[in-house]
């Protein structure tokens, strides 16, 4: 068995059942493999950064580690901003790379780069390969690493060479991992106990904890108001009676209140980003912080906790609803004035009752999440329609929504649809997306036509790159740069030429039926939605603002008026 | 409560083992200047396939936040932080 085989033999021991490739060069030897092993589905994306993005999407949507494999130089550059991608959300990801052979290293060969060197920012960790014998348990080693602890991509580059020399494969077993210890269990729960108002803010870590019923068990006991951040959308459920929706900059108002008023921060898989904190000299200023993380670097990384619990968020977040059951906590004032407050400051979008009146982003949102199906994953890319699925779709599960919190990649949405779908045959998969980031990726709409995928595609159209235009409107004096996208193709004779249907719509009362019809059709479909050139993501706070400084529409338009008059 | 650094700079002293493999110092001297410091002087010796590396390093951010970042590195296996040899400038707020 040469390295290119063991490799496969190895995906298959894992039971790694797909993986998102394009082939070239140096990776040939694991190509010439492939030929004789069925046991492992290939994708051939058609841009190595769609492989990694569609890896990135199946690990997201199954829980399961992504792999993708690409060739030396080019084909490895163009993997990194999927990887980085990965590497931001903590995806757990397996990246494969030929490499020229090692006698040629150093030499500027031809498709030669210095990939080890290049992707240290971006992995969590990364090998090269010196000899074939290495490559066993280097690549058992890889696939661990990758799952456990805070998960990540692991890299492994591997010279042409030893893809095609022999290995003596040998049975691997991995270290197993030390149970999770909760020193400061007890002060955390006293913390608890001594708070007035409480606040649970979770974030992407429960997923990739596989935590979710365990939070769900303890939000249920505790019956704590909480947030969420952009990766923990679908943490408490749709139907959650104490879930106040996303904080942050696009957050809810009922959030960033809650986040101000709140006297106890529980923040539980998340990190505290700056999208979500705002400035951090306002961010929960009365608050005392117990925060629980994977990943022990977390802490007092950006805000000083009192109390950091570092393990297996199932077994400590198990411990916490145990100690909650026997006692409850006694904090219904704080629960009232957060309902009133989700009341009043949620996310509503208004219906438009008039039929002939423009698409708006939010009310468009709001019917597909009424349309869809139960287990519907929307993938998203990164802009406007991103913020308002996170605002107006209402999740179940954090697995159904797939978006770019750390990286914020655009062309993120197809390919990581794609990767769902992949993981997930009988779901609807969904890419939400923008006409800025849509043609970032649009060359896999051949990889959905080749393998017939049902994915649907939504293209939110106002024909500029809407973010950045909110943005230079609001924070550059309305000095727009570089945003006009009104010269896009026309994008349903573009689907059709990747021979897939496609209709538009641009009136409210097309809505509902253009959403149904793409669901209805039983392979991949695409819909057109021409919305507002002008229309805003509301609320918004200003880059490195405080989350207590939101801008809503109103007070935008009362202060142009001011400043009219003035 | 937020943590805060001074813009003082102040130098300390890591010493850390690691695996000695491909890109191990790289590895090391990415999350050093990542994290915010600058190195100052650098000694390495190799023993039993690992590296003994110590490191004076300069910056205004906590170095302790520092050092969680180079612990978490796969093929580290120990770092330690000498006392600073200018008081830290790191507070809590």
């Amino acid at each position: 068995m040469n390295g290119a085989q063991h490799i496969l033999d190895a995906f298959h021991r894992h039971n790694i059942q797909t993986v998102f490739g394009y082939p070239g060069g140096c990776i040939m030897p694991l190509y010439d493999a492939l030929v004789d092993d069925v046991r492992v589905e290939h994708v051939l994306c058609r841009h190595e950064q769609g492989c990694a993005l569609a890896a990135d999407g199946y690990a997201r949507a199954s829980g399961r580690l992504g792999v993708c494999i690409a060739t030396s130089g080019p084909g490895a550059t163009n993997l990194i901003t999927g990887v980085a991608n990965a590497h931001r959300d903590s995806i757990p990801m397996l990246v494969i790379t030929g490499q020229v052979p090692s006698a040629l290293i150093g030499t500027d060969a031809f498709q030669e780069t210095d990939v080890l060197g290049m992707t240290l920012g971006i992995v969590k960790h990364s090998y090269l390969i010196e000899s074939a014998a290495e490559l066993p348990e280097i690549l058992e080693e890889a696939m661990d690493l990758a799952q456990n602890g805070r998960p990540g991509p692991v890299w492994i580059d591997i010279p042409k060479d030893l893809l095609l020399d022999d290995v003596t494969a040998t049975p691997m077993t991995t270290q197993a991992q030390p149970n999770a210890t909760c020193p400061d269990l007890e002060s955390a729960i006293a913390l608890l106990r001594a708070a007035r108002k409480p606040l649970l803010y979770s974030g992407g870590g429960i997923s990739l904890a596989h935590a979710e019923e365990s939070f769900r068990a303890f939000a249920e006991c505790s019956a704590m108001p909480a947030v969420v951040t952009l990766k923990g959308i679908g943490n408490s459920g749709k139907n959650s009676a104490h879930n106040l929706g996303m904080l942050g900059m696009h957050g809810s108002r009922a959030a960033n209140r809650a986040v101000d008023e709140c006297d106890l921060l529980l923040v539980i898989g998340a990190r505290l980003d700056d999208r979500a904190t705002g400035k951090l000299d306002g961010f929960a200023p009365n608050a005392r912080t117990i925060h629980i993380d994977a990943d022990a670097a977390e802490f007092n990384k950006l805000r000083s906790a009192e109390v950091a619990l570092r393990g297996d968020l199932n077994t400590i977040l198990g411990e916490l609803t145990h100690s909650l059951r026997e006692t409850p906590l006694a904090i219904n004032d704080w629960r009232k004035q957060c309902q009133a407050w989700r009341t009043t400051g949620g996310f509503q979008a208004a219906d438009n009752e008039e039929p002939l009146a423009p698409i708006t982003g939010p009310a468009f949102i709001s019917q597909l999440s009424r349309t869809t199906p139960e287990d519907t994953i929307i993938a998203c890319d990164v802009g406007q329609h991103q913020m308002w699925v996170a605002q107006h779709y209402q999740f179940d599960h954090p697995r159904h929504h797939l978006t770019s919190g750390g990286l914020g990649t655009m062309g993120f949405g197809l390919p990581a649809a794609i990767g769902a779908q992949f993981a997930n045959r009988d779901s609807t998969v969904i890419n939400v997306t923008g006409d800025g980031s849509f043609m970032m990726n649009a060359q896999e709409l051949a990889t959905v036509r080749r393998y017939n995928l049902p994915v649907k595609l939504i293209i939110m159209d106002n024909q500029c790159l809407g973010m950045v235009r909110q943005q230079q409107e609001l924070f550059y004096n309305n000095r727009e740069s570089q945003i006009n996208l009104d010269d896009n193709p026309d994008f349903v004779a573009m689907a059709r030429a990747f021979d897939i249907p496609a209709l538009k719509i641009d009136r409210t009362d097309q809505v509902r039926r253009g959403i149904e019809t793409i669901l209805a059709y039983s392979g991949p479909m695409l819909l057109h939605v021409a919305i507002a050139r002008e229309e805003n993501v509301w609320p918004i706070v200003k880059p490195g603002g405080s989350n207590k400084e939101m801008i809503d529409e109103t007070r935008r338009t009362a202060a142009d008026k001011k400043e009219m008059t003035a | 409560m937020k943590v805060e650094s001074s813009h003082k700079t102040s130098n300390y002293t890591i010493t850390c083992r690691m695996n000695h493999e491909a890109a191990a110092l790289e590895r090391l001297c990415q999350v050093v200047r990542i994290r915010g410091f600058r190195i100052a002087k650098m000694a390495v010796e190799t023993a039993d396939g690992a590296l003994d590396i110590a490191l004076t390093i300069q910056g205004t951010r906590p170095v302790a936040m520092l050092q969680s970042q180079l612990e978490k590195l796969h093929t580290v296996a120990e770092v330690k932080l000498a006392a600073p040899v200018v008081a830290a400038a790191t507070r809590i707020a």
